[in-house]
C-alpha cells in the first residue's frame, strides 16, 4: 500500500539536523547571484528550497567528474579494480533530475556491467522535491512528462501550505522515516491537499512546445539534414557547457595517470564532451565530427532520436540547463520549434 | 571515502608478455604476445584489443593474426599517438596490459563456402590479415579467394614475406597496387579502385571485405556495386576514436551505434544509411 | 637507468613560473626523486652544460636571446617551453603593438642606442619545442603531467578544450551571467579554471583553442552588450605574439 507521511515545516530544521548526522548530506545551495549548486549541508538554513536547476545536476554524485577505476603498482605487479564511495543522502532533487538519474541507471545497467556506477548508486539515498511552479522560461518539463514524480526516489517531498507531504517509496525511505520522531502519518485532509496541488499544477504545467511527446522522435528522425544545425553550428563556441550540465550526458574519457614515483598510479575516468573537436578525433589525426553543426546535431539526436530507439525513452528531461548555460543562447525550445516549422514545410 | 576492491571490472587488463618485437615498416612495429598464466585469447578475425601501458595510456589495436594461429597473437602498430609511441619502445620480455577481445568481428559463419574478395588499403591490411590467414588456414571451407592490396609506395608494404606467399599460391589471387613508385617498381601503380573492374567474380556468391582509410570506402564500394555484388555481401571494418571499448564512453559513436561494440565490422547494407558512417 | 638531468633557463620573463616549481613544497621532493635538477637559478648556484631536459621560461626578445636559445636547443635532448612567455610569447608580446625604435626610446631614453631589440617571439618561432607548459604562471599539476611525459619520452598534447569546460565542472557562476567579459570560451583549458575559481576572469594566458569561432564570439558579445574592444585589449595582453605570426 502506498504510504504518505507529513512533516510540519516547524520541524524541518530538526529533520535536516538529524538527516545530516546520519550520513553526508547534500542539497541545493545558493551559488552567486542567479545560480544554485548541490553541495554538502549540515543545517536547513543552508538549503535553498526554492531553486532553479543547479549548475550541475546530481549526476555528479553518481558519476563523479574524476573517478578512479583501476589502481596499479608495477613493482608489486598488482592491478586492482577500485571503487571509492561513501554513503550519501541527496535532498531536494527535482522531478527533472530524478528522470535524469533514471536515464543514467538505464545506461549503466548494460553489459559488461560498470561496477563502479552500480555499486556507488546503492550507497545513495535520494529525496525528491516537487516543483509547485515553473523554475523559469527555459524548462520544458511538461513536454517531457517530468513535471510530476515518476519514481526514482526513496522519499519524495511536496510542499503544502505549512507542511511537507512525503511519499515513502522504498524500504530505505521507510527506515529513514522511522528515525524521525516528528514525522506523522498523512491524514485524509493532507491527501486532499496533495491532490488539489496536482490539479492546480495541471493548469500551470502545459507542454511548452506545440508538439506531442510521441511526435518528437519522428520529428528528429526526419531532421538530419535540416538547416537548423548549420545555424546552431555557426553560433556554437564548443565550450562544452551544454553537455557538462546535462543530467543525461554521460560520455567520458579514460586515462592512465602515473604517480610521481613512476611506479604506481591509476586509471581515471573523467567527464568528456562530444562538443569538443578532440572527442571524435583518432590518434592519426582524422576527426570524425569536425563541424560544430554535426556535433550539435549529435547532441540533440542523442537526446531525442538514438536514446528513444534504444531505450524507448527520451534523454531530455526538460530541465532547461543546456539553454540556460549557453553563452551563445542556443535554446532547446527554439531548436525544436524551428524543426517543427521547417520539417513540416519540407513535406 | 571508502576504498573497495572490485572483483570484476571491465576496465581491468590481463597481463600480456611480448615474445618478440620488430620493426616491419618505416613506422610500424610488430609484436608477438601471449597472455600470462596460460590464458588463451579467444577471438574472431576483425575483433580488436585495448592495449594499455600503465602510466602512459590505452588505445584500441586490431588483432592481426588469425585465431587459427593458436598459442600467441600478433599486433602491428604505427607510431601515431602517445600509447603507440610508448609501445614502440617495448621489446621482447616486456609487458603490456590487454583488455578484450572487443567488438564484433567478421562473420566467418556467413562467409563459409562463399568466394571472398578482400580489399585492403594502407593499414587496413593489419586487421584484414587476420581473416585472410584464417581463410587460407581453412582454405577448403571457402570458394575463390582474391586479395586486392593498395598502399602509398612499395616501401609502405607490410608483411612482405607473406605477400610473396599469397602471390605464389595457386588457390589465392593476389594483386597489389601502389599510389606512386620509383621506376624500378615492376608492379601496378594507381588507385586500388582501378583493380576492381578487372577481377573475375561471380557476384552472387562473392562476399567483399573492405578495410582501409575512411576516404577509401566510398570509392571502393561504388566499384563493388558496379560489379553487382549485393550490398548485404559487403563487409567493412571502420575506425573511430575508442576509449572504453565496451559501448559506454561515446567517443566512437556513429549515429545511434557504437563502433566498438556494434562494430568495428559492419554489413554495408545495415549502415549505408547511417549519416555518420562514411 | 640514469636519472634525467634537468636544467632551468630563463629569457625575458618574471621567473614567476620557476617560482611555482620552487614553491611545490613536498611535491618538489618527490620530483627530485625522479630527476636530477642540475641548474636552477632560483634555488641553487651550480651551473653545468650537461643536461637532458631544458625547461625554458621566457620569450625571445633580443638577437642575443636567439643565439642563446639555439645553443640550449643543441645541448638539450628535450626542450620544454615553460609558461606563457615561452609557449605563446605572453605578456612580452605587447611590445609587438609598437614600433621597435619608439619603444626602445620609451624604455631606455637617451641610452636607447646601446640596446638591441627584436620583435617578441615564442620559443617555437625560433627553435623546435618538444613540450609545452602553458599559463601565467604555470599551473603546477599541469607541469607535473608534462614532466612525467617528458621523462618517459612520450608525446603530450594539451587537450584542445576551452577553459569553460573545467569552469563549469567547478560550478562557478559564469562571468557573462554577471555581464563581465571573460576569455574562457576561447582559451585553451588545463588550468582547472583556477582564476575564475578565485573570482577573477580568464585573461587568456594559456593561448587560444585551435579553432575559436569568431562569428559566434561576436554574437555573444553583442548579446551581453560587451564592447569588442574589451575583449581585444584583454586578448592582446597575452596573445599578441602568435597573432603577428599569423600575419606573416
Amino acid at each position: 500500500m502506498e504510504q504518505y507521511v507529513v512533516l510540519n515545516k516547524n520541524d524541518f530544521d530538526d529533520f535536516i539536523d538529524i538527516l545530516a548526522k546520519l550520513q553526508k548530506l547534500v542539497a541545493p545551495v545558493k551559488r552567486g547571484e542567479k545560480n544554485y549548486a548541490f553541495d554538502e549541508v549540515t543545517s536547513s538554513s543552508e538549503i535553498a528550497l526554492k531553486y532553479i536547476p543547479t549548475i550541475l545536476p546530481p549526476k555528479k554524485y553518481f558519476l563523479p567528474q574524476n573517478e578512479t577505476l583501476v589502481e596499479y603498482n608495477k613493482k608489486q605487479n598488482k592491478r586492482e579494480g577500485t571503487l571509492y564511495s561513501e554513503p550519501l543522502t541527496i535532498f531536494g532533487v527535482h522531478t527533472c533530475d530524478l528522470a535524469g538519474i533514471q536515464c543514467l541507471n538505464i545506461v549503466f545497467s548494460d553489459r559488461p556491467m560498470d561496477a563502479n556506477y552500480n555499486l556507488r548508486k546503492k550507497k545513495i539515498l535520494v529525496i525528491g522535491l516537487e516543483c509547485n511552479e515553473y523554475c523559469d522560461e527555459y524548462a520544458s518539463c511538461a513536454l517531457m512528462h517530468n513535471q510530476y514524480p515518476n519514481g526514482g526516489y526513496d522519499l519524495f517531498f511536496t510542499e503544502l501550505e505549512n507542511k511537507f507531504i512525503i511519499h515513502v517509496n522504498t524500504l530505505s525511505g521507510e527506515e529513514l522515516i522511522k528515525k524521525m520522531g516528528m514525522i506523522k502519518p498523512a491524514s485524509e485532509e493532507d491527501m486532499k491537499g496533495l491532490e488539489q496541488l496536482r490539479i492546480k499544477k495541471r493548469k500551470i504545467f502545459k507542454p511548452e512546445i506545440d508538439i506531442s511527446y510521441s511526435n518528437l522522435h519522428p520529428l528528429f528522425e526526419k531532421s538530419f539534414n535540416n538547416d537548423v544545425w548549420n545555424d546552431i553550428g555557426n553560433r556554437c563556441l564548443s565550450c562544452t557547457n551544454c553537455t557538462n550540465v546535462c543530467p543525461t550526458c554521460y560520455c567520458y574519457d579514460m586515462g592512465y595517470d602515473t604517480d610521481l614515483d613512476m611506479n604506481s598510479g591509476s586509471l581515471i575516468r573523467k567527464w568528456d564532451s562530444c562538443q569538443s573537436r578532440p572527442f571524435a578525433t583518432v590518434a592519426g589525426g582524422e576527426s570524425f565530427r569536425p563541424e560544430r553543426a554535426a556535433r550539435q546535431r549529435h547532441r540533440y539526436m542523442r537526446k531525442f532520436n538514438y536514446a528513444f530507439d534504444k531505450y524507448n525513452r527520451y534523454f531530455c528531461t526538460g530541465c532547461g540547463r543546456c539553454s540556460r548555460t549557453c553563452m551563445a543562447k542556443i535554446n532547446l525550445k527554439e531548436t525544436i520549434n524551428t524543426l517543427i516549422k521547417t520539417v513540416k514545410a519540407e513535406k | 571515502m571508502e576504498r573497495a576492491v572490485l572483483l570484476k571490472s571491465p576496465y581491468l587488463t590481463y597481463e600480456g608478455k611480448i615474445l618478440s618485437a620488430k620493426m616491419i615498416g618505416k613506422e610500424e612495429k610488430y609484436f608477438k604476445i601471449v597472455l600470462k598464466g596460460g590464458r588463451l585469447l579467444d577471438f574472431e578475425p576483425g575483433q580488436f584489443l585495448m592495449v594499455a601501458i600503465p602510466g602512459v595510456g590505452e588505445a584500441p589495436v586490431s588483432i592481426s593474426s588469425s585465431p587459427s594461429q593458436v598459442g600467441y597473437f600478433e599486433l602491428v602498430v604505427r607510431k601515431v599517438g602517445t600509447l603507440t609511441s610508448a609501445m614502440h619502445k617495448l621489446e621482447e620480455g616486456d609487458q603490456v596490459g590487454i583488455r578484450g577481445p572487443m567488438g564484433v568481428g567478421f562473420p566467418i559463419q556467413i562467409l563459409e563456402g562463399s568466394d571472398l574478395l578482400f580489399v585492403a588499403g594502407g593499414l587496413g591490411i593489419i586487421p584484414l590479415r587476420s581473416l585472410i590467414n584464417y581463410a587460407i588456414d581453412n582454405r577448403r571451407d571457402f570458394g575463390k579467394v582474391s586479395i586486392l592490396l593498395g598502399c602509398k609506395t612499395p616501401e609502405n608494404l607490410l608483411f612482405n614475406d607473406e605477400l610473396d606467399t599469397w602471390g605464389k599460391r595457386l588457390d589465392v589471387n593476389f594483386s597489389c597496387i601502389v599510389d606512386r613508385a620509383a621506376p624500378d617498381w615492376k608492379g601496378n601503380v594507381g588507385l586500388i579502385t582501378s583493380l576492381i573492374p578487372g577481377v573475375n567474380l561471380d557476384s552472387e556468391r562473392t562476399f567483399a571485405i573492405v578495410v582501409g582509410p575512411p576516404i577509401m570506402y566510398k570509392f571502393v564500394i561504388a566499384e563493388l556495386l558496379k560489379k553487382k555484388i549485393p550490398e548485404s555481401q559487403i563487409y567493412v571494418s571502420l575506425e573511430r576514436h575508442m576509449k572504453c571499448g565496451i559501448g559506454y564512453c561515446g567517443h566512437c559513436q556513429m549515429g545511434g551505434i557504437y563502433c566498438c561494440k556494434n562494430g568495428p565490422v559492419f554489413q554495408y547494407s545495415k549502415i549505408k544509411n547511417n549519416i555518420e558512417a562514411f | 637507468m640514469r636519472k634525467k638531468r634537468i636544467a632551468f633557463f630563463d629569457f625575458t620573463s618574471c621567473e614567476g613560473c620557476q617560482l611555482q616549481v620552487a614553491n611545490l613544497g613536498e611535491v618538489l621532493l618527490d620530483v627530485l626523486d625522479i630527476v636530477d635538477v642540475v641548474m636552477f637559478r632560483e634555488v641553487m648556484s651550480e651551473k653545468t652544460e650537461d643536461y637532458d631536459i631544458a625547461v625554458v621560461e621566457g620569450s625571445i626578445t633580443t638577437p642575443h636571446d636567439v643565439e642563446r636559445i639555439k645553443e640550449i636547443r643543441k645541448k638539450a635532448k628535450v626542450l620544454i617551453a615553460f609558461g606563457s612567455c615561452a609557449a605563446i610569447g605572453g605578456i612580452n608580446g605587447m611590445k609587438n603593438n609598437f614600433d621597435l625604435d619608439e619603444i626602445k626610446k620609451y624604455v631606455y631614453g637617451k641610452n636607447a642606442g646601446y640596446f638591441e631589440t627584436i620583435k617578441t617571439s615564442a620559443l617555437d618561432q625560433v627553435v623546435k619545442v618538444d613540450y609545452y607548459v602553458y599559463g601565467c604562471p604555470i599551473y603546477p599539476p599541469d607541469f607535473l603531467k608534462v614532466l612525467k611525459h617528458a621523462i618517459q619520452d612520450i608525446p603530450y598534447t594539451t587537450k584542445d578544450v576551452a577553459v569553460c569546460a573545467e569552469c563549469k565542472l567547478n560550478e562557478n557562476e559564469c562571468m557573462y551571467d554577471k555581464g563581465i567579459a571573460c576569455l574562457g570560451p576561447v582559451t585553451k583549458g588545463g588550468c582547472n579554471s583556477w582564476c575564475i575559481n578565485s573570482g577573477n576572469i580568464c585573461y587568456g594566458c594559456r593561448g587560444m583553442v585551435k579553432e575559436p569561432v569568431k562569428n559566434g564570439c561576436m554574437e555573444v558579445l553583442n548579446k551581453y552588450n560587451i564592447p569588442v574592444e574589451w575583449i581585444t585589449s584583454k586578448f592582446n595582453m597575452y596573445n599578441k605574439t602568435l597573432e603577428s605570426e599569423d600575419k606573416k
